[in-house]
């Protein structure tokens, strides 16, 4: 597996994939999905497909791809190998969501929350899948969500292919397994090298798992904190455990679709009461009545000053 | 989403964002550097910022961008006030005029550097060093050489035509700067697909006279507005009628049906409840395809028959 791709800019996300089977371009196929790195603040998040022929599901069952939760890192990556070695008939694709769009999706003006990030990177990898020639019949995929509502969405999609959406997809299929493998070793290896865009000098690597409630992460990330820019772009700025920490120990910054409520809010905004429209002197006194300030200038919001 | 963001109280600069010809700080050819100072604003009569050029050669105002939300990062530093300053050249002869408005009352002829004064405003007589000053004075005073000394008195017919020259060529800026003059609310961030062409003189007239009452007194303003001949615009509000307060009746209201056998704890109306800011922002969240917390406490069995 080549990283170098994501490796060279890890701030956007990354299509990894293997060569596509030729057996797969002309029988029929199944597909598992699944995701590795929902959970952490630090890093990104996976998504992985792997595909065979279905005449093959049994060859692939017999090289005891299991559930990746269930096993150690050595063993996903010697499973991980073997995977790659069967290229004649097994083809993998990875969707690499860096954590800078995660942050980014999650926290723009129009929020893009994390499912459907995530079901935009299944489906994205899928119509990868079919572009590059893969007979697909069908689609295993392990849910997020509901399942019936995320099964009724992908068959939606893509209508002609079986989609079955099961919790615990990983360890009852497979195909599913294969891909929670690939999924699983490209974000240990990601995380593990991750590249730094930041000049953050002689870098503590100890960062733990990941996951908010380990100790060394949360250690690392009081380490990491800068009061103005918050954390580098490895951290999950959405994640609770980033704002909270930022909010108590970084600078206040305030964006304008902030939520504030409250007559202050309002005074703030220069916002007037809806009552002072319907009182006797509606608008007619204002705290300056001999001056008013030209549209002109109002309009580009310029104006006076008596000191610096 | 944590507790309310507090707002710390807006900290002194010592460095500010300028926007400023290359002229302003032009030292070569003169011996001061320049300043800001303090000067009378003629439109408000209260202080305002002003900017003296070197060698006091040019007078500049200073008008700031201010908007909420911004904030500079400049070099390795971060300034929190996003406040984009506008150093731009201005005549000096709108800030004299007031000087010599207040001592033409006297109607006497009079040296000028006695009617540029000002105790609240020390460096006002600087004023008078910029090159234009006393070139332009005839714009707005009648002159009397006596000698070598020279006397000033304020004139309001040629301050009027002065006025309406510079009105005029307001005009001809706002219309090659293609500036909307229209009445009514416009948005400051829509974008006008094809220019309005529908404006009449009069509309670009008062908008010019409106940007030039900025710098001058209200009087000023009013006088200069009859001598354009634009009619004064009344307000509509001072027409409106009182509001009228609905009358109540004496009389007792009797319910047109009995609800007594309704239990009035039924029938009080639970008022809303008033949901937080985090509540707010959860409401706001795209929840599509997420599960409600109550579905990981239901028995397990149900997901798996699916």
């Amino acid at each position: 597996m080549d990283l170098g791709p994501f490796e060279t800019d890890n701030s956007v996300s990354c299509r990894l994939a293997s060569q596509i089977p030729d057996v797969c371009k002309t029988e029929d196929c199944c597909l598992g999905i699944d995701e590795a790195g929902r959970g952490p603040v630090l890093g990104p998040m996976v998504y992985g497909i792997c595909f065979c022929p279905v005449s093959k599901k049994q060859q692939l069952k017999d090289s005891k791809v299991a559930d990746s939760k269930t096993l150690s890192e050595a063993e996903r990556e010697n499973l991980f190998k073997n995977l790659d070695e069967a290229k004649s008939y097994v083809g993998w694709a990875l969707h690499i969501i860096s954590p800078n769009t995660i942050s980014t999706s999650m926290l723009q003006r129009t929020k893009y929350n994390l499912n459907a990030l995530s079901h935009d990177s299944a489906i994205g990898l899928v119509q990868y899948a079919l572009d590059s020639g893969v007979q697909l019949k069908e689609v295993y995929v392990d849910t997020v969500g509901p399942a019936d509502k995320y099964e009724a969405k992908l068959s939606q999609r893509f209508p002609g292919i079986e989609v079955t959406v099961r919790p615990k997809a990983d360890s009852l299929f497979p195909i599913v397994s294969a891909a929670s493998i690939c999924a699983k070793v490209a974000r240990d290896r990601v995380v593990k090298g991750w590249n730094f865009a930041e000049d953050l000098g002689e870098m503590d690597t100890d960062y733990g798992s990941g996951y908010p409630n380990d100790p060394k992460t949360k250690a690392w990330m009081l380490k990491y904190l800068d009061p103005v820019f918050g954390y580098p772009q490895f951290v999950r700025f959405s994640w609770s455990t980033a704002q909270t920490l930022m909010d108590s120990k970084g600078v206040t910054v305030h964006w304008d679709d902030d939520e504030e409520d409250g007559e202050k809010a309002a005074q703030r905004q220069h916002n007037k009461s809806m009552l002072s429209y319907f009182s006797a002197s509606a608008g007619g006194k204002d705290q300056n009545p001999s001056h008013q300030t030209h549209r002109f200038l109002t309009e580009r919001r310029l104006k006076s000053l008596c000191t610096l | 989403m944590a507790a309310k963001k507090k707002r710390t109280p807006q900290a002194q600069n010592d460095s500010w964002v300028v926007v400023a010809a290359d002229s302003v700080i032009d030292t070569k050819k003169h011996d001061s550097d320049p300043a800001f100072v303090r000067l009378r604003n003629p439109s408000t009569d209260a202080a305002s910022l002003y900017m003296l050029g070197a060698g006091d050669a040019q007078m500049y105002e200073v008008k700031a961008f201010e908007e909420e939300f911004h904030s500079w990062f400049v070099g390795q530093t971060v300034q929190r006030d996003g406040r984009l300053l506008f150093v731009t050249p201005m005549d000096p002869l709108f800030l004299i005029l007031p000087y010599l408005i207040k001592a033409g009352k006297e109607g006497k002829f009079q040296p000028v550097d006695q009617i540029i004064m000002d105790e609240e405003f020390p460096v006002c007589p600087r004023l008078l060093s910029c090159t234009r000053s006393l070139a332009s004075l005839h714009h707005i005073a009648e002159e009397k050489e006596v000698g070598s000394l020279k006397f000033h008195r304020y004139s309001q017919e040629k301050t009027m035509n002065w006025l309406k020259k510079k009105v005029e060529r307001t005009v001809v800026a706002l219309k090659k700067k293609n500036i909307c003059v229209g009445e009514g609310v416009k948005s400051t961030t829509y974008i006008r697909v094809k220019s309005e062409s529908g404006y009449h003189e009069e509309d670009y007239l008062r908008y010019a006279h409106g940007l030039i009452s900025e710098y001058t007194s209200e009087d000023l303003s009013k006088a200069l507005l009859k001598h354009l001949q634009l009619p004064e615009l009344t307000s509509p509000k001072e027409t409106e009628p009182p509001s009228k307060k609905r009358k109540l009746s004496d009389n007792a209201v009797e319910a047109g049906e009995d609800y007594t056998k309704f239990n009035s704890a039924d029938f009080a109306r639970k008022p809303p409840k008033k949901m937080t800011a985090a509540q707010k922002t959860l409401a706001k969240v795209d929840k599509t395809g997420m599960k409600t917390m109550s579905s990981f406490f239901s028995p397990k069995g149900k997901t798996e028959k699916k």
